[in-house]
């Protein structure tokens, strides 16, 4: 179990990697899409192994909801606006985000060695909080909204990762309560998306923003 | 029977690098729906450039008439000391380990680079800054790549890294190791100067390695394509015995099993030929500037295994 | 099982369906009807006992929330039926705007009165969802983004604070406030999960290190949402920060709670001087008085009764601030400070109650609030030494100072026309009634201290 974990978390961590490297917003998307079901399979093959039927349930929303609902969505709408299939000026440039994304790794690793680690005893569990942190700088370093949104769910996902390998049992309305409070930020996140201009890919000029 | 071997190695990379690369370019061209050239056209046209004249740029020093030669000498000798068809060191193995063919292959890649300066020619010079900034960045990594071995094995001799992998299937099993070889094969893309990275065409403007070679002609054009090809070859099998594949090579000193090895290997080849041309078939050239993008993804593989040893491995 | 503790969610709940319809001044009058029901309900509850069962859990602090909730509530919906007028390319139609205002007003309501950890956290979320596209009801491209930043920000802080409700669940086995209450067993994991709660949920409540998508929230919001905003939804998820430190009760926690309050009282008085606008300038002193707020609750005893009471008092002052401020966003068709020129002659009734109800915010004695920043300064000088009393003491003045001289000089400088251009109308009796609310929480006090101690009035 810890080896599938591993390789599961290192697996997550290549895929957000990839991301920071990817510029079409669209192959984000697929990526997303991939490690939301790869976290579904973890948490399935969890759910068998614990034989808890409410993993293997929330393994099954997680799938459908991360894997298949939100990637279709965010593409349908992906199509209806052309201009924001790529992003053209990231904030902080491609090769510096991936070598800032792989330190935030090593950063998570220390900080979980110095914190959490004398408490829970697991090094695994530094590779949730890698990809927490690194979910943040996706966030940080685009100003694509899509881009920014995948990073918040990457985030989420990281969660899921932690809190069902290492704390299993949450009760499950709360987790039923989550999984519906992302598909409501999803929606109206695709409606704000949806009213913002081009203009949005230059944060720079809210003047009235300031200060 | 070490320096029989080491002979029969030399002879085999010498001999069959070209053909690899003949086979590529024929199997590119036939995924491509075209005819392609013969698979022998490399030794078609080292047979020419033998019988060619040789014109050398009159500004230029003595180093770049001999540079050709001294690069080819240098891969030669690194043939004698890489495992290529066995696993145990030939007569000049210990000579030296890992770090020691890496700056061989530095040295071989510097003498080609003062050439290429020694040249004044524009293009060669175009091709020259950008081998040496795309090289600048890739060393670190080898040199992680080197280190993580060293870390798996305990020494840096290719031999004993290879016997490793080959038995414990713990540590070829290991995220440290399959991050490793990922991004081996990622720097391997760049030195072999193949797709996202390079495009091998006519057109100037896009060569990197390509174009230090620029301005030889006749036997000097000769000696550099078929370096080249030792070269690739070399890095092609140390990828395949060291990193991926470590399986079959013979362990001990058997006539036999390394015959049958010298098959298998070039077999093994044969697969890794296949996987590149349907990879650069699939994708197309990166702009100039992605390729430190690239180049840093790879860098970031190989410090994932740094973490990956220290997560489930190492356990400090 | 006790239906009456559910009417508050029953009402906005049922009023947001039937703003679906599409009947006109159907979905007004169905909101302030809601509404009202809402605040009598609450006004009931605090005569009844304290209640809990398997997914409700209303205290005092519940009620107290319940009711300063529903009466925010209502006066935001009797204000924006006149409001809605003045916006000239609004994104959706209104009955769109009540019906989310509705939902956002039941996912309050629902925040402060579940009995589960992570049903809170799943409430506050729901906060965000539903009020995200309030904040864009003005279709411009700075308001739009304005809600980009609010939902990205604080969606990842809630991310914080759902981490921290796994690291509690992982020590407690169990999310229910119920038993929790009966005390927890404490060691590190507790404490760092508490503090990144307290992080994550101040995020939402505009606290210290992650406040910066507030003042443009409150700055491009229209006036009603804004008001909403800083008086209830802040306070919200600051109550969410007060259950799990009453939950929770260590020392280093308090201290860690206490810097943030104090950081975000210096951020927000430093950062008020210069601002020119005036809605971010209100939006900085809502910051400051929710540091305060996490002060109090970071001291607990009489700082935590100071808290509550700033808490109410600020969400009437301030929403009557947010009000006015949308009147003459109205009239003057400018944010800028150097702009709005005249008030008291131009717009009497808004300009005097601005004035008072920017006394109010800034903890001016007649005002409640002034109560409550009292006794959280006695709180401080109780547990820390002098020195700490009087920073917060001097950050109060110099947001006192910069609210009040800024104020002043929009209300009684000279006019540039002197043609009075105010109607009578609910767009001033509201924010007038407001305001004397937050003058009448003083007399309240000793309920609050009841409130807050037995969970109900005998």
């Amino acid at each position: 179990m810890r080896e599938t974990f591993a390789l599961v978390g290192f697996f997550e961590i290549l895929m957000v990697l990839f991301m920071q490297w990817e510029i079409y917003t669209k192959k984000i998307i697929t990526t997303f899409s991939i490690s939301s079901y790869i976290i579904a399979l973890f948490l399935f093959y969890l759910g068998i192994v614990q034989n808890s039927p409410y993993v293997i349930a929330l393994s099954l929303i997680s799938a459908f909801v991360r894997g298949f609902f939100i990637p279709w969505y965010m593409k349908r709408r992906i199509v209806r606006d052309h201009w924001r299939e790529r992003e053209i000026k990231p904030v902080v440039s491609t090769a510096m985000s991936i070598v800032i994304s792989l330190l935030i790794v090593v950063f998570a690793y220390v900080l979980y060695r110095v914190t959490f680690y004398n408490s829970i005893h697991l090094v695994e569990g530094s590779i949730p909080m890698a990809l927490l942190l690194q979910g943040a700088f996706l966030i940080i370093s685009r100003r694509n909204a899509f881009i920014q949104l995948i990073g918040y769910m990457t985030m989420e996902n990281a969660l899921f990762l932690f809190e069902g390998y290492l704390f299993p049992g949450l009760p499950f309305i709360v987790e039923a309560g989550i999984v519906l409070d992302l598909i409501g930020i999803i929606a109206i996140a695709g409606v704000v998306v949806r009213m913002m201009k081009d203009s949005s890919a230059d944060v720079g000029e809210f003047d009235e923003l300031r200060g | 029977m070490l320096v029989f071997l080491s002979v029969v190695q030399l002879l085999y990379v010498l001999l069959l690098s070209p053909l690899v690369f003949g086979i590529l370019s024929k199997i590119e061209e036939r995924i491509e729906s075209k005819k392609g050239p013969s698979i022998f056209q490399p030794y078609y046209d080292l047979y020419k450039l033998f019988r060619k004249e040789i014109i050398v740029p009159n500004h230029s020093s003595p180093i770049f008439h001999r540079a050709p030669y001294v690069s080819f000498a240098m891969y030669s000798l690194l043939t004698l000391v890489l495992p290529i068809i066995t696993a145990f060191p030939l007569q000049f193995g210990p000579t030296v380990d890992f770090i020691g063919g890496g700056l061989i292959f530095g040295a071989a890649a510097l003498v080609k680079k003062l050439a290429a300066l020694d040249s004044r020619s524009n293009y060669s010079h175009l091709g020259l800054s950008r081998a040496a900034s795309m090289g600048a960045l890739a060393e670190p990594i080898t040199v992680l790549i080197f280190i993580m071995l060293g870390v798996i094995s305990g020494t840096n001799n290719p031999y004993v890294i290879n016997n490793v992998l080959q038995s414990s299937s713990k540590w070829y099993l290991s995220l440290t190791h399959w991050f490793v070889a990922a991004a081996f094969f990622m720097v391997l893309i760049v030195e072999l100067g193949r797709l996202p990275i390079e495009r091998h065409s006519t057109a100037e403007l896009g060569m990197i390695d390509q174009g230090m070679s620029m301005e030889y002609s006749g036997m000097d054009l000769a000696f550099e394509k078929w370096g080249g090809y030792v070269k690739k070859f070399l890095l092609m099998s140390v990828f395949l015995n060291v990193y991926t594949m470590p399986f079959f090579v013979p362990m001990k000193l058997n006539l036999l099993s390394v015959f049958i090895y010298s098959g298998v290997h070039f077999l093994k080849l044969l697969g890794l030929v296949i996987g590149i041309a349907l990879f650069e078939e699939s994708i197309s050239k990166f702009r100039l500037f992605k390729n430190f993008d690239y180049l840093a993804f790879a860098f970031s593989l190989a410090f994932l295994s740094f973490l990956a040893f220290y997560t489930t491995v190492g356990r400090v | 099982m006790n239906y009456i503790y559910i009417l508050p969610m029953f009402f906005t709940l049922a009023a947001s369906l039937l703003c679906l319809v599409k009947k006109t001044y159907f979905e007004e009058v169905v909101s302030i009807i809601a509404a009202f029901s809402t605040v009598a309900v609450a006004f009931i509850m605090v005569f009844l006992p304290s209640y809990t069962n398997h997914y409700l859990y209303i205290d005092g602090l519940s009620k107290i929330m319940l009711i300063m909730v529903s009466m925010i509530y209502a006066s935001t919906v009797t204000f924006s039926t006149t409001y809605m007028k003045y916006i000239d390319n609004p994104s959706f139609e209104k009955h769109f705007y009540y019906f989310l205002m509705n939902l956002f007003a039941f996912s309050m309501l629902f925040t402060v009165s579940v009995n589960d950890l992570g049903l809170i956290w799943v409430g506050i979320e729901a906060t965000t969802v539903t009020s995200a596209l309030l904040v864009a009801t003005e279709n411009t491209e700075t308001s739009i983004e304005a809600t980009w930043r609010y939902i990205i920000i604080v969606s990842v802080g809630l991310i914080i604070s759902l981490l921290a409700n796994i690291f509690i669940y992982s020590v407690t086995d169990t999310l229910n406030v119920q038993q929790m209450m009966q005390g927890v067993q404490t060691n590190k994991i507790l404490i760092l999960g508490t503090m990144m709660a307290v992080i994550g949920y101040g995020t939402k409540g505009g606290i210290f290190p992650m406040h910066t998508w507030l003042p443009d929230v409150h700055g491009k919001a229209p006036a009603p949402v804004s008001a909403a905003f800083s008086g209830i939804l802040l306070a919200v998820a600051l109550y969410a920060v007060a259950r799990i430190m009453q939950i929770v009760n260590v020392g280093m926690v308090k201290e860690f709670a206490f810097w943030l309050g104090l950081l975000t009282v210096a951020t927000a008085a430093t950062l008020m001087i210069v601002q020119r606008n005036y809605k971010r300038l209100f939006a900085y002193s809502t910051m400051e008085n929710m540091g305060m707020m996490l002060i109090g609750l970071s001291l607990g005893k009489y700082a935590f009764i100071g808290a509550v009471v700033l808490a109410l008092s600020h969400a009437f002052a301030k929403s009557s601030v947010f009000y006015l401020s949308g009147n003459i966003l109205a009239r003057y068709k400018s944010k800028k400070i150097e702009d709005v020129k005249g008030v008291s002659q131009r717009m009497p009734f808004t300009g005097y109650t601005l004035f008072f109800s920017a006394l109010a915010v800034t903890g001016t004695p007649p005002f409640g609030t002034f109560i409550g920043e009292l006794l959280i300064i006695y709180g401080i000088l109780k547990y820390f030494p002098l020195f700490y009393a009087l920073l917060v003491i001097s950050f109060l003045l110099v947001a006192f100072i910069s609210i009040n001289y800024k104020v002043g000089s929009m209300v009684f400088s000279k006019p540039t026309d002197t043609v009075v251009t105010e109607r009578k109308r609910v767009g001033t009796i509201v924010p007038i009634v407001n305001t004397s609310l937050a003058f009448l929480v003083i007399f309240f006090v000793p309920q609050i201290n009841q409130l807050l101690s037995v969970g109900m009035i005998k």
